[in-house]
């Protein structure tokens, strides 16, 4: 009975939860969006190893979103983190249009799930319950995988895909249909995808992205 | 044996999957009539009118009715995105071309948006249906009014049509789908693309 009742509050005032995982390369802003959705603050980030994890209570949703590290050495670890995910935040730096190529690579590969162009790492994930916590976080931590068991799948199926034309406030900056072009983002055919134009450290523009990404996963997202 | 009847099972019970585009400049309401769609033909619930935001990138929408798979593109009309629509034009089935039939000011420049979509190679020979939408504001122009006023020329080899609809109230949506379904199950582009398919298929094998 108890539980007839929580199930009926929790349909009438949901709050649905929803994995998101923050990717794009090194020097995007990916740590400072995090902390500024989440706490509404610039902190001041060095580069991620591995990687941090909020929750982010937003329209009714709680976003559990992981900002992964995106050093080219640390980048082939992504995919461990793709199951169960809903949506992928990427980030990309507007002003950095010397690697905006490498970005969309990058991108690219993560949709495929094509081999990252900074090498490839086996599927590794624990069997059974609570996979997503454990994972290797970095090649020289030369953790034990005997453990795992070794999996292909799409696991980024459904997912929507937002991204954050982040910087916006540098000189140079490429605005968003210059982005949208880079990465060539037509080639994504099958899920749903929005991208905007932000400034992480003054705060533009990010939820304006959470807005749609709640939207999306609302009216049945990919 | 089996895989004959199986065979023959698929050929009667499979489902066509066609593709849809929907344009039109910002603010005519592709987003609302996809979220109208959703509502209509399937069991999610599109977002209400008052929640949609202008779309930046792609929304989808996916229904099924009795013997095909519609799958709806929707994309963004502001000019600056304008320039990705042609980048989906080589697979659409068909197009479908949102007017806000309210707005008089801005039907110029849906008008050289829809030459420009109609000059384009890509979508030779792909069925086209303009919706004079937002019919649930009172001085909203009829189909007809719409048609004299665009004068488009060329259209004489295009299986076209006009509608008038509301996707805030859902009115002329179900004809439109009926119409859509009915004009691609028969046209050259669907065996074109059918065609195109097929001989890709076996090859990437």
């Amino acid at each position: 009975m108890g539980i007839l009742f929580t199930r009926m509050f929790s349909s009438l005032f949901g709050n649905s939860e929803a994995r998101i995982l923050v990717l794009g390369l090194d020097n995007a802003g990916k740590t400072t969006i995090l902390y500024r959705l989440q706490m509404g603050e610039v902190v001041s980030t060095i580069p991620t190893i591995g990687f941090n994890v909020e929750t982010v209570q937003y329209n009714n949703i709680k976003f559990q979103v992981w900002d992964l590290g995106g050093q080219t050495s640390i980048r082939p670890y992504w995919r461990c983190y793709f199951p169960n995910t809903q949506a992928v935040i990427y980030v990309v730096d507007s002003s950095d249009t010397d690697r905006i190529l490498v970005a969309k690579e990058e991108f690219h590969a993560i949709l495929e799930l094509a081999p990252s162009s900074a090498g490839d790492v086996c599927w590794k994930k624990l069997e059974g319950k609570g996979r997503q916590e454990v994972y290797p976080l970095l090649p020289s931590q030369n953790a034990d995988f005997s453990h795992l068991t070794y999996e292909q799948e799409e696991e980024l199926k459904g997912a929507v895909v937002l991204i954050f034309a982040n910087k916006q406030d540098l000189p140079g900056a490429l605005d968003d249909a210059a982005v949208t072009e880079a990465l060539e983002l037509h080639k994504i055919k099958s899920r749903q995808w929005a991208i905007f134009k932000t400034c992480a450290i003054k705060g533009e523009g990010l939820f304006e992205g959470l807005d749609w990404l709640s939207n999306t996963l609302k009216s049945g997202g990919g | 044996m089996f895989s004959l009847f199986y065979g023959l099972y698929k050929y009667i019970f499979s489902k066509t999957e066609f593709h849809v585009l929907i344009l039109g400049i910002d603010k005519a309401g592709k987003t609302t009539l996809l979220e109208k769609l959703k509502s209509l033909y399937t069991n999610v619930e599109g977002l209400p009118p008052d929640r949609i935001v202008p779309t930046v990138g792609l929304n989808i929408g996916r229904i099924e009715v009795p013997n095909s798979k519609l799958v709806f593109w929707d994309l963004g009309g502001q000019p600056g995105l304008r320039s990705i629509w042609e980048k989906y034009y080589e697979e659409a089935h068909a197009v479908v071309y949102v007017i806000d039939a309210a707005c008089p000011s801005r039907f110029e420049d849906s008008k050289s948006a829809l030459e420009k979509v109609l000059r384009h190679e890509d979508l030779q020979g792909a069925p086209l249906l303009i919706l004079a939408n937002k019919q649930d504001i009172s001085d909203a122009v009829s189909a007809d009014e719409l048609a004299q006023y665009l004068d488009l020329k060329k259209l004489d080899e295009r299986v076209y049509m006009f509608e008038a609809v509301s996707a805030f109230d859902g009115m002329g949506i179900k004809e439109s789908v009926e119409w859509l379904l009915e004009v691609m199950e028969r046209s050259k582009r669907t065996e074109m693309l059918r065609a195109r398919a097929g001989a890709a298929g076996p090859a990437s094998a």
